[in-house]
Parts: structure tokens; C-alpha cells; sequence
């Protein structure tokens, strides 16, 4: 992978042939996750973390903002996803970025590395694995590569940002 | 303080949370271990404004003492606020200030 940076207006990255079917497979999975059934997914701690509650405590309150927000927060997240979809390359390659584009990479690798983090049990002081021969060890691998691309991406729009004062 | 003969206040729960006009409402960013400084710092400024320095005190503030209030006002500003940093996946919710 070369990382996300800024060029001009856009920004810029190129995918490994793997990476970008490892991107496309993890897309899949996410869109499963949101448009599941919801028996199938209730009490799921993924689905929790990415439609959180929105006031802890009062579950009318609770109750009320979801009624209110979740349809919004689902369609977005899958507007989101369609955006990232239409801009990876199957077979690796260049990623180019305008800024509406960026947003949707941003958020929906965020969401990514949310699900990856939820079911790994990721802490503060989680470290990238040493072995890559256990399941486990390849998921945190990939959690830490969503990690660097994000981190990336984050960077090169706060670039971009600080470029335009 | 008040004194041993002093009557205790008993704490009124009549009072509804909903009439209570007094408290301002407050949208609450919690520490989580997933998402990056860097994000949470560039998440808010994107939403609320915020300039740089000041973006970075509430993230840190999230991050050493758990959770940090970024902003305050009328309910269903708070709840449309608690929405948009829902949509980047920040651990968010909205409350009465206590």
C-alpha cells in the first residue's frame, strides 16, 4: 500500500491487488451486518457499536432517538459504502479522492475498524500480532493495516485543511 | 456544608426530566479504544467549528478522563448533534447536564 496524501484537491492512494479484495470482502461483510434482519442481529455488540444508543439510562429517550435517527444513520452508512465500493480498484491500483468521496472512505473505514475492533476485543494497549499463523493474528493484521489506510487519510485531509487557511 | 442537625435534602424525583428548564441538555463524546486521536480531533472541527487547539483539549480530555461534553443546548439540538458524530462512529449520547 501507498498511503493516502494529498494531490491538489484529491487524495491519492494505491492499493495491493490483495489488499483491495480484502477491502472488497470486509465491504461485503459490513453491508451484511446493516441490512441483516434484526432478530438475527439483536444483542450482536458489533451492531450495537454502530448504532449505539443514544442516551444511556432512559429507555424511552433511548427508544425515542433511535425511532428518530436510525433509518437516517443506516442509509447514510450504506450510501457510504456504495461510494467506497465504486472507488476501489478489484485488482488494486490507484484511489483517488475528491472530498465528498474522502468523507465516505473516512467514515466507512472508521466503521471497518469499529467491527474488527468490537469482535477482537481490541484495548488501548492491544498491540499489532506477532503471529500471523492464527486466524486471530491475520484479523489483527488487517485491523492494523484499516488502521494505517485511515490514519492516512486522516492526514492527508488535514493537510488539505491547513492548506486552505 | 451543612451542619449534623442540619435537614437532610431529600433529592425531589417528582420532578419530570422533561419540564425540568433549568439544566441545559449536553452531547457527551465517550473514550473508546478504537478510534484514532487524529479522527476524533478531525471530527470535531468538522462538525462543531471547533479550531484546532480546541478540538485537541476535548479529545484528550476523552481520552484521559473517559468522556468529554462538546457541546450544549436545547434537547433536540443535542439529539441531532448525538446523530452526526453517530455517522462517524464516535461513541456519542446526549443527557441532561448534571
Amino acid at each position: 500500500m501507498k498511503p493516502f496524501r494529498r494531490r491538489g484537491e484529491d487524495v491519492v492512494a494505491r492499493l495491493e491487488p490483495a489488499e483491495a479484495r480484502i477491502m472488497g470482502l470486509l465491504l461485503d461483510q459490513l453491508e451484511q451486518l446493516l441490512t441483516a434482519d434484526a432478530d438475527d442481529v439483536r444483542g450482536d455488540p458489533v451492531v450495537a457499536r454502530l448504532l449505539p444508543e443514544g442516551h444511556r439510562g432512559d429507555p424511552e429517550l433511548a427508544a425515542d432517538y433511535r425511532e428518530m435517527t436510525e433509518s437516517a444513520l443506516r442509509s447514510g452508512k450504506a450510501d457510504d459504502l456504495a461510494t467506497v465500493r465504486a472507488g476501489l480498484p478489484p485488482d488494486g491500483g490507484a484511489v483517488r479522492l475528491d472530498a465528498d468521496q474522502a468523507g465516505a472512505w473516512l467514515r466507512t473505514s472508521n466503521d471497518l475498524r469499529l467491527a474488527l475492533g468490537t469482535r477482537l476485543g481490541i484495548e488501548e494497549d492491544t498491540e499489532p500480532p506477532e503471529d500471523l499463523s492464527s486466524e486471530e493474528g491475520q484479523q489483527l493484521a488487517v485491523y492494523y493495516w484499516l488502521t494505517g489506510l485511515q490514519g492516512s487519510l486522516v492526514d492527508a485531509l488535514v493537510a488539505g485543511r491547513a492548506g486552505r487557511r | 456544608m451543612a451542619g449534623p442537625l442540619a435537614p437532610e435534602r431529600t433529592p425531589d424525583t417528582t420532578v419530570d426530566e422533561e419540564h425540568d428548564l433549568d439544566r441545559p441538555w449536553v452531547t457527551i463524546v465517550w473514550n473508546d479504544p478504537v478510534n484514532l486521536m487524529t479522527y476524533v480531533t478531525f471530527v470535531l472541527q468538522e462538525l462543531f467549528g471547533y479550531d484546532e487547539p480546541t478540538a485537541t483539549t476535548l479529545m484528550l480530555q476523552v481520552h484521559h478522563e473517559g468522556r468529554a461534553i462538546v457541546s450544549s443546548g436545547p434537547r433536540e439540538r443535542m439529539e441531532h448533534d448525538t446523530s452526526r458524530l453517530h455517522a462517524y462512529g464516535l461513541w456519542a449520547s446526549f443527557q441532561r447536564d448534571s
